[in-house]
This record gives structure tokens, sequence and C-alpha cells, in this order.
């Protein structure tokens, strides 16, 4: 399944951004970040459907809230940053 | 027992909040250390935690509410942050050692804004004489441990942002029963206990941080985040939480949070402020007794009586069954402000589960010391 992982700096920032998501009728769930996207290591990020993500960044902005990075999986083991 | 002592801590806490504590232990991890429902459960509930404090302190963003031990805690990490070593700071008269003790050991001058116990104008002329550019900081207790005297502590965060200097606010006897505003008044940090006036359980406290305010780690560790630096990260609240969180005082406290969102701070204040009023109308009828009351006085009351020892005092009423608390109150300045450091005070102070009739046992327990 496709999915997209909204890379946050910090668990309680992943947890707002989740709850301004989940606000705008978006379904996002917390998770640790895969360590390989992690960055500096120990990370939190969102995951949301494939189809949701231009509504999740709209979202975002008007919750003045500010994704690290946004990354597309395909399950598979393999991440791509999509570029914003 | 009637207890008194709800300055130092609240003994009586609504019933969800020690159910919320006990369910806790052995149910919820640490926020941040793990992606198991244990550990997301933890984190659940503490960003609620933040959430509830943010709302009812006018804090825009939950990240900005950092879990402490304590407000002596919060109020260190928010001295640390601000006052360097030998920096200068403005102080009311009415601060306790969790402010002078840091500051001595920072060996920071300060200059105290004194002025006459209820005097809140006067107090706010005084920060105004005080507060030049420069300072490194001003703090101020909201409202003091001692006497109950609030201070003008929106109008000196005003004069603050006028003339560019960070405002610290000592909320340990307000948060719960005044309103706190913290990006209202534009304040760098308010620092508050979890387990007075919010009903939390011990070991709990809060550290509000203002928007772009400069902060500093009194603790370094494990945060659960940026794992890979060695340095803390960046951002709250992390920067501010090393270590395992006290996610059962956590979820006691959000409890004692939303029973003061539910009660209303003007509700609880006024609660308060009858049974004070009450207690030292019927203080002032006894002889020897000295009562410190005047206006917009909390839930807090000092008193003296003459020829008898202030800790002989709290100890028969103790027999009697009143938990007062006698001494300096760990505020030796608040005493030498008000007049009081030679002899000390009795100290009973009220929360929202106090009685008019504790209120009058009280009265009727000191006028058996008096003799009448």
């Amino acid at each position: 399944m496709v999915y997209y992982l909204i890379l946050c700096r910090s668990l309680t920032y992943a947890q707002r951004t989740a709850t301004a998501l989940e606000r705008a009728g978006i379904t996002a769930y917390i998770l640790r970040s895969p360590k390989r996207i992690a960055g500096e290591g120990c990370g939190y990020s969102v995951k949301i459907a494939e189809r949701n993500l231009a509504a999740a960044l709209l979202a975002l902005r008007r919750a003045e809230l500010t994704p690290k990075q946004v990354y597309l999986t395909a399950g598979d083991g393999s991440y791509r940053e999509v570029l914003l | 027992m009637i207890y008194l002592d709800c300055a130092a801590t609240t003994l009586q806490k609504p019933p969800a909040v020690v159910r919320a504590a006990a369910w806790a232990v052995g149910r919820l991890a640490t926020p941040g250390r793990g992606g198991h429902p244990a550990a997301a459960q933890a984190a659940a509930l503490a960003f609620r935690c933040r959430e509830e404090a943010a709302a009812l302190f006018g804090v825009a963003d939950p990240e900005r509410v950092i879990f402490t031990a304590n407000a002596t805690h919060a109020l260190n990490i928010a001295i640390r942050s601000l006052v360097p070593p030998g920096g200068r700071v403005v102080l009311s008269g009415w601060e306790h050692n969790a402010v002078t003790r840091p500051l001595a050991a920072l060996d920071a001058k300060v200059r105290i804004a004194a002025t006459p116990l209820f005097r809140p104008q006067a107090a706010l002329d005084a920060f105004r004489a005080a507060v030049e550019p420069g300072v490194d900081a001003v703090i101020c207790t909201h409202v003091s441990n001692v006497f109950g005297y609030t201070l003008p502590v929106a109008d000196i965060a005003a004069l603050c942002r006028q003339r560019g200097v960070p405002l610290i606010v000592d909320a340990a006897q307000s948060a719960g029963c005044l309103p706190l505003d913290l990006d209202g008044w534009g304040a760098a940090f308010i620092a508050m206990p979890g387990h007075k006036g919010l009903y939390g359980p011990q070991g709990t406290g809060l550290l509000l941080c203002g928007r772009q305010v400069r902060t500093a780690p009194l603790l370094y560790g494990g945060t659960g985040s940026a794992s890979a630096s060695p340095e803390m990260p960046p951002f709250l609240p992390d920067r501010l939480e090393a270590g395992t969180h006290n996610m059962p005082g956590i979820a006691g406290l959000l409890q004692g949070l939303r029973f003061v969102r539910c009660m209303g701070t003007g509700r609880i204040l006024a609660h308060e402020r009858r049974l004070t009023a009450q207690a030292a109308g019927g203080l002032k009828r006894l002889s020897r007794v000295r009562v410190f009351s005047g206006p917009a006085q909390t839930g807090v009351l000092s008193f003296q009586i003459a020829g008898v020892d202030c800790e002989e005092a709290a100890a028969r009423l103790g027999q009697m069954g009143i938990a007062v608390r006698a001494g300096l109150h760990c505020a030796p300045m608040a005493h030498e402000s008000g007049g009081t450091f030679e002899e000390g005070t009795v100290r009973a102070s009220f929360s929202a589960f106090n009685t008019q009739g504790e209120a009058a046992r009280l009265v009727r327990c000191v006028a058996r010391l008096t003799g009448r």
C-alpha cells in the first residue's frame, strides 16, 4: 500500500500535526520514523493515505505547522523524499 | 484533620486525580521511548495534558508547556535560561527561596522593587523605577506564599514588554485560582507546581515558555528524539525534558487541570476568598491576634498570636486537629518585606475543598490558644 510519511521534529510536533489533520477530517497515525530516514535518529512521523497529501499540506499550512520532510513509501522498505 | 496547608500542597484531590495516577502505574510507559502501545498511550496522555494546560494558561502551542518536577524546578530552568552568572535581575520583595537561591548561586546582582504589603499600585511604581534597559530579567511572584498578596503581574508584564526586559512569573500560588495568560502577557516564562492549585500529585510542575524565548536545559540526557546528536535538541518540549517522565503524576495532573477548568478559576478564587475573609474576620476579633489581610487577597492568610511562638501555635493547632504551617515558609524575603522576619507567622491556606465550617473551627481553636 502506498502512503506518505510526514516527518516531524519531535513527538509533540507529530501530535500537533496529527491533531490538525484529524480536525481537517484526514486520518493520521503517529509512528516512529524509520531509522533510515530519521536523520539525527529517533524521530516521529505522521502517516497519511496517498490520496490525502494535498489536503494534508493545506491543513498544515492553515495550522501554521511545517513538516520537516515528506516521504512516499510503498511499504516495501523504499522511501522517496517528496520535494515540497 | 482539617487541612489548611494548601499553599504547600493541596492534600484533598478530586477523586479522578487519585484514580488516574493509580491507573497509570503499570499501564503507561514513557512518551517518545518506543512505538508500542504503552508508550503511545503515554504519549497521547502527555499531549492531552499539555493541551489542557495550554488552553488554561493562554499558550498557543502545547509544545511550550514543559513538564517539571515542581515549581522550583521550573523556576531554576527559567532563571538558568535568562540570567548569566553575575547578571542583573529585578525582583519583587515577596519572592520565595525557589527564586532567591538560584540567583544567589549565580551571584546575580539583585535589585528589589520593595513596597509595603497589599499595595499593588506602589509595587507597579517600584518596578517602573527599577526596571532599566540592560536588566537580564524581572522575576515576580504572582501571589505571596506567605500573605496571599496578589501582585499586579499583568501590569508588570506590560511594563517589561515596553522596556524589552524578559519577565519570569512565579505562579506557585496563583495557578488554578487566578487567570494566567502567557502569550497575552508576553512573559518569557511562567512557572507553577502541579500539586497545589492544580490538584495534581506531588512531583509535578509546569514551565510555560514564551514565544522565541531563549532556553537552557538544566538536565541533559535522553529525550527519545534526535538521539544521534550529542547535544540536547533545540526544540521544545524535548530540550527541557531530559529523562523519563513522571507519567502517574502527569495522568493525575491532567485530571486536576480538567477539574480546575470545569470549576473555573473565578469560582475557586471566590470560594477561597470567602473562607479567607471569614477566617480573617474571626481572628481579628481576638484580642492577641494580629492578622495580615488586605484587598485582592487569595486563599492564603498569615497571623501571629502575641506571646505564643508561631511554631508552638502551629503545633498546638495540630494537636487540635488543624494542619497549618508556621515559620518563614521558605520565603525570608517576604517576611522581611512584611516585617515578620523575627517572629515568623502562622499560615492557614485554603483550597476548593475547604468549608466555612473548617474556617470557623480554625477561629475557635485559635481563640482557645489565646485563652478565650
